[in-house]
């Protein structure tokens, strides 16, 4: 029996999980479908561990588009109402604070990219939300983008062991990203392709779920950076480097 | 990348129906209808524009044909060189001549009736002209029946080709029939070849598909080859030949030395030696199936140096065409068996990686991924924060896979024993309804100080604020100190009353008084609203003047005049100069007997809308007959609506909306409004 490390899933047919869910290593949150499958896949994977709670955020179901959270707290947009909060601080852990950030940007899963250490922010949040972020959190922020893109919550997933920038991010940018972030960077796809990965990805430390159109490829790179199982980011160097050149190359 | 996918194209109709449908469809899409009184212009026309019809539609089917069949000249060798094979280049390239040809002539004979039809005189003429045309173009698809019936034919054959992707990566399967070549393909694949004890059950190409190391692969599959001159191959040779020379793939040559099909292995030998031309810049693996067969250890030994001499030399790596030294690997296996199948795939595989990536290294074109082959790793490494749980379950996965090992049959117990299967949401969902049916509860796992909390149902959010806002920590303390000072207020108070005895307690002669008092109070306050009300007419200071001008007699006469008997004319005209002189008034209404007016006070609070309502009804009425007069007349208007069943002007419902005696009959175009 191999340990499952990376899983592939899909809410209501849509490959981007990442809209749908929020994975940080003390709790995980669901949106809520018409069936439990979704929400099933997580707990199946997290519920002994870490709490699955099912969300909504402003009465929408894109959860892990509109919050920012890691081990420490989670941020909310300012359109979140008073009873999910409520239904939040019941749910999760009384070390994780929840605090509202009333920004301009309200999509702060796209705005905000983090680990337990470091937050990836948007160049355009105001000074009074990266304080915010910074104290919930507990981290350290970077006002940065990724290939020049500023959506870095979209464009890029990292959990504290590493991370998946969007496939057209430089040599130069995966550099200096990484020596910010202090965790291992290497530039990828999910969902067939898609430079999405922030909405194609969600991951912890130690499990991470992919959208199901993800292909073999793209998961053992995301197993290997994320450092999943028993691979390791030197992985993608060393077997897998032809087929990826193979794949890639025409 | 061009995508070769046959079956797109569209049936070719046989010259028959080719016509058929023209004529039909010109027949169906043009006017029908054509007098000889018509001006000349008009019948010209008409039948100018059946020819061009025609014309139009025989010109697109023929177009459309030609652009559905791929151009041989245009395609990837490989295919080219396959048509070629299967269905001779010249003879498709000839009916598609023809068939372009035939195209430019149709446009010709029509062009050349339409200027003939420019001159016709009559209708006769014109309609003879007009058949002349459609007959020429008919004829002449008839004399193309045959390149028709042949393109048919091929299109029905490419339909069923294999589509085989020409530049991905390929194993390509090669050797003499009956050595297990469909065997192995089925072993890798799920193609299902058929595989039978005689030479050429496989007589086309097929193809297979397969996952290694994160790629798609594609096996193919090709008919046995026999030792021959180039020229007397037959169709279903050549076919290996055209994938042979054609793709770049990995070449497995199987050989059976267990001769078991029918050829020495000198045979095969000299077979490989003969195709050597074909597997330049191809990697080349030599396989020799049929180990079941144990032809191992009876192999002789010219064999072996044989075998040995057609493999490159593993350290030096050179290729040598003119001896056939060209095969990269010797491999032996079982198809029957399954020993070394895989052994073999994976080899090739890796072979044919090898050299697609190092060729790819070199393109210019590969530079911009190269940024996807990059770990960008940091100096210092990031603590992460795995929960004890997870690393608990971890270590305890790993002890069991070691146990697993040991003890491989113990394997279902020891699963079922350890890990207790979790209740999922999803089950749960199925045993109360399924999705749709099912609602989730989301406070299940609150963690509250007290669990009971969970399904508490007071809302906890008022007016935007949540209860919390409005709990006070120091409730408790701040309640009692209250209490405390409420104790010594009230101790206070009862020693205060005790020195003070007249406050509380009246006796009767005094509650009366109070009463009356009350009374008068109330009274006093009915009065000042009396005066202030604006309920009455009230006579502005100008028509005061006129009035006290008209006093008695004027007045008085007027109203005698208009009819009014002589007590009302006294209650009217005193009524009048009271209003006119408002001091008067002020004195007379303070006569009004107390025990009417607060009779009347309480009947206001009692129901004021009856009194409103009966100033209004005889308000502005002269005298009690005009009154009478009205109600008459009131009743009288009401009649005609109580005889409908109505409620008045406003109800305007009409029963029924369309009356029968109204829409039937005849009413020719709508002439006649009856309503």
């Amino acid at each position: 029996m191999q340990e499952r490390s990376a899983v592939t899933c899909q809410f209501e047919g849509s490959s981007e999980i990442g809209v749908f869910s929020c994975l940080t290593n003390t709790y995980c949150l669901v949106a809520s479908g018409g069936s439990e499958n979704f929400y099933s896949v997580f707990e199946a994977e997290l519920a002994d561990h870490i709490p699955v709670v099912r969300v909504s955020v402003s009465g929408t179901r894109i959860v892990g588009r509109m919050v920012a959270g890691n081990k420490n707290g989670l941020v909310l947009p300012d359109s979140v109402t008073d009873q999910e909060m409520q239904h939040m601080a019941n749910s999760l852990p009384d070390t994780v604070r929840i605090v509202r950030c009333s920004d301009r940007l309200t999509a702060l899963g796209n705005c905000i990219a983090c680990n337990d250490y470091v937050a990836l922010i948007h160049p355009d949040i105001s000074k009074e939300s990266e304080e915010v972020v910074a104290d919930v959190l507990g981290v350290e922020t970077i006002r940065h983008s990724i290939a020049g893109e500023p959506l870095v919550g979209t464009y890029s997933v990292f959990t504290n062991q590493g991370g998946i920038v969007h496939p057209e991010c430089s040599i130069e940018d995966q550099d200096e990203l990484s020596s910010l972030l202090q965790v291992p960077l290497v530039a990828g796809t999910v969902n067939r392709g898609s430079g999405l990965v922030g909405t194609g990805v969600v991951a912890n430390d130690w499990s991470a779920f992919c959208g199901l159109d993800t292909t073999g490829m793209e998961l053992e790179v995301i197993q290997s950076v994320l450092k999943l199982g028993s691979s390791q980011p030197s992985n993608i160097l060393g077997e897998m480097r032809a087929s990826i050149i193979e794949s890639l190359a025409n | 990348m061009v995508v070769y996918n046959f079956r797109k194209i569209r049936v070719v109709p046989i010259s028959k129906d080719f016509i058929d449908v023209g004529l039909s469809k010109t027949q169906r899409k043009t006017p029908t209808v054509v007098h000889k009184g018509y001006a000349i212009g008009r019948i010209r026309s008409f039948y100018m524009r059946k020819v061009k019809y025609t014309q139009q539609t025989f010109y697109d089917k023929l177009a459309q044909i030609l652009e559905d069949f791929p151009n041989i000249a245009e395609m990837h060798p490989f295919y080219s060189d396959l048509l070629n094979v299967l269905y001779d280049k010249d003879h498709f390239k000839l009916a598609l001549g023809q068939l372009a040809k035939a195209k430019t002539q149709i446009n010709t004979i029509a062009r050349d009736y339409l200027r003939l039809l420019k001159y016709g005189d009559s209708l006769y003429r014109c309609k003879q002209l007009k058949r002349a045309a459609l007959g020429r173009m008919c004829t002449l698809m008839k004399r193309h029946n045959s390149s028709l019936a042949y393109l048919e034919q091929v299109r029905q054959h490419m339909s069923r080709l294999p589509s085989i992707d020409p530049s991905t990566r390929t194993l390509l399967i090669a050797g003499f029939p009956n050595v297990g070549k469909s065997s192995f393909i089925n072993r890798v694949t799920r193609a299902d070849l058929d595989v039978q004890p005689y030479a050429f059950t496989t007589k086309s190409l097929f193809v297979g598909h397969m996952d290694y190391k994160y790629l798609r692969w594609q096996v193919i599959d090709t008919p046995g080859i026999l030792d021959k001159m180039l020229e007397d191959r037959n169709t279903i040779e050549m076919q290996s030949i055209t994938a042979l020379a054609h793709l770049r793939a990995c070449v497995l040559f199987f050989i059976d030395p267990s001769e078991t099909c029918g050829f020495t292995m000198a045979e095969q030998i000299k077979l490989f030696k003969s195709l050597v031309p074909l597997f330049v810049n191809k990697p080349v693996v030599l396989v020799a199936n049929k180990t079941d067969l144990g032809w191992e250890a009876e192999l002789g030994e010219e064999h072996k140096q044989a075998i040995n001499d057609l493999v490159v030399d593993s350290e030096t790596g050179s290729r040598d065409n003119e001896s056939g030294r060209v095969a990269d690997l010797f491999l032996k296996m079982s198809a029957q068996d399954e020993i070394g199948v895989m052994e073999v795939r994976n080899k090739a595989c890796e072979l044919l990686l090898k050299d697609r990536v190092e060729s790819k290294v070199r393109n210019k074109k590969t530079q911009s991924v190269l940024g996807r082959l990059h770990v960008a790793t940091p100096a210092t490494v990031r603590q992460p924060h795995i929960p004890q749980s997870v690393l608990e379950q971890r270590a305890k996965m790993a002890e069991q896979n070691e146990s697993m090992r040991d003890e491989e049959e113990d394997e279902d117990r020891t699963e079922a024993e350890d890990t207790p299967i979790r209740k999922l949401e999803k089950d749960v969902q199925w045993e109360y309804g399924g999705p749709g049916v099912y609602s989730s509860d989301w406070r299940k796992q609150y963690t509250l100080k007290d669990e009971d909390w969970r399904y508490d149902v007071i809302p906890e959010i008022v007016d935007g604020k949540n209860i919390s806002d409005f709990v006070d920590p120091e409730i408790e303390t701040k309640l009692e100190e209250l209490e405390k000072e409420e104790e010594a207020r009230e101790a206070t108070v009862e020693m205060l009353v005790e020195d003070d005895h007249d406050l509380p307690d009246l006796d009767e002669e005094q509650m009366a008084k109070v009463k009356a008092i009350k009374e008068k109070k109330l009274m006093m306050k009915a009065k000042t609203v009396r005066e202030k009300v604006k309920n009455r007419p009230t006579v502005s200071h100008a028509q005061r003047g006129k009035l006290q001008e008209l006093s008695g007699k004027d007045l008085r006469s007027h109203l005698e005049d208009i009819g009014m008997d002589e007590e009302e004319v006294d209650e009217v005209s005193k009524n009048v100069l009271e209003a006119a002189g408002s001091r008067k008034r002020g004195r007379d209404e303070a006569e009004i007997p107390e025990e009417l007016l607060l009779e009347e006070i309480t009947r206001q609070r009692l129901d004021p809308s009856e009194l409103q309502e009966g100033t209004r009804g005889t308000s502005g009425l002269q005298s009690s007959a005009r009154r009478a007069e009205a109600r008459a007349m009131k009743r009288k208007s009401q009649k005609i609506f109580k005889k409908t069943a109505k409620k008045g002007e406003g109800d305007r419902s009409i029963p029924t909306k369309k009356p029968k005696h109204l829409y039937s009959g005849k009413t020719g175009r709508g002439g006649t409004d009856r309503r």
